[in-house]
């Protein structure tokens, strides 16, 4: 046909129709690589132990529903806890050294408020239903993660909540301008929907208590500490000096106390922080006083620097140590203390500086140094002879091993909203496994249940989900290969203008759009986690890497991997573990 | 060998005057060669093209140093420019112009030929009034300078390489053949 | 039909009659009219070709590479850095056997920015493996831009074809075009003899170990000694059909001649005129015209030149620490002669200098009157230059 090109010479050139398929370069191997998620450092830093570097994940491919839904495997109060959990996740957040750490409260708060606004019903296993019932008393985040966890395991609930709305401190104790009423409904209303029954306005007192034990299987005491402790100095009256939760919580039942004048507030925890700002906020004006110095302060540094803008002042190193009645108002004799040395958490020890003191006139004294329990039989009791004592709760068994838990700020060494979340986690898992395997099999189930090193536990590692695969190495930021991403500024919190902020109880944090949070979820190293980037599959030389459906089908072809170890050092995420060949 | 260089500026089309006129005198006979000065082309800068035309194959592959004529696109090259540099003595200068030049010396013993191809340029709407198209009209003043080649030619060659408009650059080539003005040859006598 | 055209337009039409599928090129002035109009074609259907655009002329060759392997008819255009840059892909080309057809437009190299024309861009890639040819004017651009498919495609080694900047790629003379139906009869639309074929899967450029590349390269060597025999063959049935042939050389009354001009691109043109002149003053000088520069024609050029008592090689180009690349070649060819000519090496026209008839006769003139070459090297029409504190 192509007279041109007949009777050519062969040629010899470099062709070969031998394939490469014969050299199993598999046999050369000594290093072996496994696809291995490993723990994210956000994860083991979460109390309530959530699945971070997947939320993230998801987050930045739009999913925010499937992310929505993993938070909720491990914490029921995603919007409360983007508010005002004090994020421990972004302190350890491995891209902090790289520019700065990802700003995961704040897409946790846009995937639980992009659900509320869409009414979205989470899809989430539930094991099947048992035949043990469950007492819950109080409906703070302990009792509601508790119910929310017994729930899930297959458990009929009940909670008995003594306020006319369910919430505790969250809604009682929290000011409206950090956690808005409407947000804690809607979270409540979901828990409510998985059939859990809420009763309010019903306080059980020590002898309802024991009918409760003979109506159900397990009674969980999640009361919390509602009122403050007094100061314990003289001239200290009910008059003189108002417990700091009991005003919040007047204020939330949407009473104006008059506040004209100067409040002195005596404390440096978050209580205190939100007595003075709700002070200002109604139209008075308020000194925090505290016995150490700024730094010292148990109060988010951001909570502290907010209330200094919005005009509340702060003064150090003043111990409370007399009140006087001087007509209306009172005197505050103050004690002052100086820094020496260190206590055991790294404080700087105060002491008394000498005699010196000083005193300052106030209309009103509001105590905020701590809190207590509003009754004391709500506190485990001191004989712990056949209980249970675990990080977040201790059970005690009556006569007929009918367990009592007690939990959330009754057992809690760090009492605050995800530690109390924690708490209902851990007693349900712990009951759970005391119904199914018995009392001493509660030790090692919970230990194979830990979130990396730390006291976190995973549900969904507990309901034998798909990431009980992953592994508790906690991945460090050496191992993070960040040639592959790019220094990319933090989201910035938009929030209301001072001005906008003291005139009202509106919220102060405002909203980000989705892009926005898409943006900032992208910025997620994903630590341990294979999200599919395809680099092993790209960089393998021997064409060894076999992608799959998903993430599960993804698997080496060991005939040819020749173990180089190149899908472990380009993949930018450690989710490929490089292991000596056996024998 | 007649060899002819081409004033003019970067948009004018001095090139493609150049080119055209290959055309047309390929139609009517001749061997031709056209090229640009091989620099590198700015609009309103100086430019120069050449012509070679002989009735056999042309040989020679070099600039055009001596040219036998000067054909200048825009008369104010004439303040910048030495359009005679190298002329052949009796050669042809045809220029654009509105009006005759006062000074004829400049162009020595020379023969000069004007027409004023921007108005009969604007008149068939080419080009604006900034910058005019000028050059088929030039083509058209050139065959009646060199009385080569036909004016059949000349519009053939404009037919069939003009992109855009051609009948009104056919129109504009056959306006400025009759308008051309012969100054005829300007002696040594003259310049006195 | 003869139309006039530029060097740039001819070889635009040779490569729209020879049905190339794919063209991928990078601009760079003077090629750039060739690509501006096949571009063009492209767009409107005047040819059933993929342009493909690229960033650079490493990924031009480079596009080539895997197109020709996926059995098409490839051509590109390029000129002076950016056939340099194409180095690395020269090599590949040839040694994988792909029948690429390449248009280079001498030009300058810079530093010294210079888009004129000058040789040593394509002459110093003389040992990639590629058969290079060089034209005199735009009916030779054309008619041997078509042969150049024919060859590769015989062979199986790239073809460049060379033509001088502006002198020729941008000047504008009566070409005749072929009709398409005549150049169908001589280049019948492209069949690979290997190509990329996922039912017949193999791999093409392997490794290739000591115990073979020898012979690979020896098969190569064959190849380019076979191009010599076969362009002759292709120039037979070309001109049996258009009348047209120019010879891996062209001697130009050698026969009696005791002086002999060699030239190459469009510099041939100038000496003929000039030739002319002094034969009719009864100077006994000839002109070779070196039309193929690879394979290197050495019987041919021995056979034109060994008669002769000198030889002048006029070198628009400079192999520095050696000199002129066509008058180096011309002395190892003439070295298996008993008898030699004198060769006398010319350095002129570089970076786009005009080579008049003038400087022709000056190294005529020069030759006749020297018995030997003063220099390795004489540097035609050099300035005093003046050299800054």
């Amino acid at each position: 046909m192509n007279t041109p090109t007949m009777n050519l010479k062969p040629l010899f050139m470099p062709r070969t129709h031998e394939t490469t398929e014969g050299n199993k370069t598999g046999s050369w191997r000594y290093l072996r690589p496994r696809y291995e998620d490993k723990t994210s450092p956000c994860s083991t830093a979460c109390p309530a132990g959530e699945d971070i570097a997947r939320i993230e994940m998801l987050s930045a491919q739009g999913f925010f529903k499937e992310a929505w839904e993993t938070i909720l495997r491990e914490n029921p109060l995603p919007g409360v806890c983007g508010r005002v959990c004090f994020h421990p996740c972004e302190g350890v957040c491995n891209r902090e050294g790289f520019d700065s750490s990802l700003a995961i409260h704040t897409i946790e708060r846009h995937l639980a408020d992009t659900a509320a606004r869409n009414d979205l019903k989470p899809a989430l296993e539930k094991l099947a239903s048992q035949p043990q019932k469950i007492a819950i008393i109080g409906s703070g985040p302990a009792g509601l993660s508790a119910s929310w966890f017994f729930t899930m395991l297959g458990y009929a609930c009940d909670i008995y909540e003594a306020l006319s709305e369910a919430g505790g401190i969250l809604r009682w104790g929290i000011p409206e301008y950090r956690l808005p009423a409407p947000v804690l409904r809607t979270e409540i209303g979901r828990i409510e929907s998985q059939g859990i029954r809420i009763f309010t306005g019903k306080h059980i007192s020590e002898s309802e208590l024991n009918k409760l034990r003979g109506n159900y299987s397990t009674v969980f005491m999640g009361c919390g500490y509602s009122r403050s402790t007094p100061l314990g100095v003289s001239g200290e009256t009910s008059e003189s000096v108002k417990d700091g939760l009991e005003f919040l919580r007047s204020v939330r039942q949407g009473e104006k106390p008059s506040c004209q004048g100067l409040s002195a507030v005596i404390g440096g925890g978050n209580t205190a922080v939100d007595v003075a700002r709700t002070v200002i906020r109604l139209g008075g004006k308020a000194a925090i006083l505290y016995r150490r110095r700024r730094q010292d302060m148990p109060a988010f540094a951001e909570e502290i620097a907010m209330a200094m803008e919005e005009g509340v002042a702060l003064h150090e190193l003043l111990a409370p140590g007399a009140i006087e009645a001087q007509g209306d108002q009172y005197k505050l004799i103050l004690r002052k203390m100086k820094i020496e040395g260190q206590d055991k958490d790294g404080r700087g020890r105060i002491v008394p500086d000498g005699d010196k003191t000083s005193e300052v006139t106030v209309e009103r004294i509001f105590t905020a140094t701590g809190a207590d329990v509003a009754e004391p039989w709500y506190n485990p009791p001191s004989d712990k002879s056949g209980a249970i004592t675990l990080s977040h709760c201790q059970i005690k068994f009556d006569k007929e091993g009918i367990p009592l838990v007690y939990g959330g700020d009754l057992t809690n060494v760090t009492k605050n909203v995800t530690q109390a979340i924690a708490s209902g986690k851990q007693a349900a898992m712990a009951i759970d496994t005391y119904f199914q395997q018995g009392r001493d099999a509660i030790e090692s189930r919970l230990a194979s249940c830990r979130v990396g090193d730390g006291l976190s536990l995973s549900m969904e590692v507990y309901m034998q989900g798909a990431r009980r695969l992953r592994s508790s190495h906690i991945v460090q930021p050496e191992e993070i290969n960040t040639d592959y991403f790019q220094f990319e500024a933090r989201v910035v919190q938009p929030r209301l203008l001072v001005e906008e902020r003291t005139g009202s109880f509106n919220e102060i944090d405002m909203r980000i759009s989705a892009n926005l949070a898409i943006r900032e979820a992208s910025r997620c190293f994903n630590c341990g986690l294979c999200n599919q980037c395809d680099n092993c599959y790209i960089f393998c030389p021997d064409v060894a890497v076999i992608r799959g459906r998903n993430m599960e089908d993804r698997h080496i072809n060991f005939d040819y991997c020749k173990g180089c170890g190149l899908c472990a050092a380009e993949c930018p995420r450690n989710a490929v573990t490089l292991e000596r060949e056996g024998l | 060998m007649i060899e002819i260089r081409f004033h003019g500026r970067g948009g004018q089309g001095t090139v493609v005057l150049t080119t055209l006129l290959a055309h047309g005198l390929f139609k009517a006979g001749y061997e031709v060669q056209s090229f640009p000065f091989f620099g590198v082309e700015r609009r309103g800068a100086p430019v120069e093209a050449y012509l070679r035309l002989d009735k056999k194959k042309i040989l020679a592959r070099t600039n055009v140093t001596a040219p036998d004529h000067v054909v200048v696109q825009d008369q104010t090259l004439l303040n910048s420019i030495d359009v005679t540099k190298g002329l052949k003595p009796g050669g042809w200068i045809l220029l654009n112009c509105s009006t005759p030049p006062s000074d004829m010396s400049r162009f020595g013993n020379n023969r000069v030929a004007i027409v004023d191809a921007g108005r009969i340029a604007l008149k068939h709407k080419l080009g604006s009034r900034t910058s005019p198209i000028v050059n088929t009209a030039m083509m058209g003043a050139f065959a009646r300078m060199m009385e080569t080649p036909p004016m059949k030619d000349i519009i053939a060659a404009i037919r069939e390489e003009v992109p855009s408009d051609p009948e009104a650059n056919v129109a504009a080539a056959q306006e400025a053949y009759q308008e051309v003005v012969i100054l005829g040859l300007i002696t040594s006598e003259d310049k006195k | 039909m003869k139309r006039v055209l530029e060097g740039s337009h001819a070889v635009a039409e040779a490569v729209r009659l020879a049905n190339v599928q794919v063209v991928s090129a990078y601009p760079i002035t003077p090629q750039t009219h060739i690509v501006e109009i096949i571009s063009d074609y492209c767009a409107k259907g005047k040819m059933n070709a993929k342009f493909i655009p690229v960033e650079s002329e490493h990924s031009c060759l480079a596009a080539l590479v895997g197109a020709q392997s996926a059995g098409v008819r490839t051509f590109t255009a390029t000129s002076s850095q950016g056939l340099a840059l194409m180095h690395e892909i020269l090599h590949w080309v040839s040694a994988a056997r792909l029948p690429i057809v390449m248009v280079d437009v001498n030009r300058a190299l810079g530093p010294g920015w210079n888009i004129w024309t000058d040789q040593t861009d394509s002459l110093s890639q003389r040992d990639t493996g590629w058969i290079q040819l060089y034209c005199e004017d735009g009916q030779e651009v054309l008619d041997t831009t078509l042969q150049a498919f024919r060859l590769a495609e015989r062979v199986n080694l790239p073809v460049m074809v060379v033509l001088d900047a502006f002198f020729l790629s941008h000047t504008y003379e009566p070409v005749d075009v072929p009709e398409q139906k005549e150049v169908d009869r001589f280049l019948p639309s492209y069949s690979p003899r290997f190509n990329l074929d996922t039912r017949n899967p193999y791999t093409l450029s392997p490794l290739v170990t000591p115990a073979f590349y020898m012979e690979m390269r020896h098969d190569m060597a064959l190849a380019m000694d076979e191009a010599m025999t076969c362009f002759a063959e292709i120039e037979e049935e070309y001109a049996a059909l258009f009348n047209r042939r120019y010879g891996s050389v062209e001697a130009v009354t050698c026969d009696d001649a005791e002086i002999i001009l060699v030239t190459s691109g469009t510099i041939t043109s100038t000496t003929r005129l000039l030739l002319e002149e002094l034969r009719a003053k009864g100077e006994k000088v000839g002109l070779l015209k070196m039309k193929m520069f690879r394979p290197f024609p050495v019987e041919a050029v021995c056979r034109a030149l060994g008669r002769a008592k000198k030889v002048a090689v006029i070198d628009r180009n400079f192999s520095f620490g050696a000199g002129g690349v066509f008058a180096q070649e011309i002395k190892a060819a003439l070295y298996k002669l008993p008898v030699r000519p004198t060769v006398f090496g010319y350095i002129a026209g570089l970076g786009g200098r005009d080579v008049t008839t003038d400087i022709l006769e000056e190294i005529y003139i020069k030759t006749r009157e020297t018995d030997l070459p003063s220099q390795e090297s004489i540097w035609i029409g050099l300035q005093e230059v003046k050299y800054a504190n």
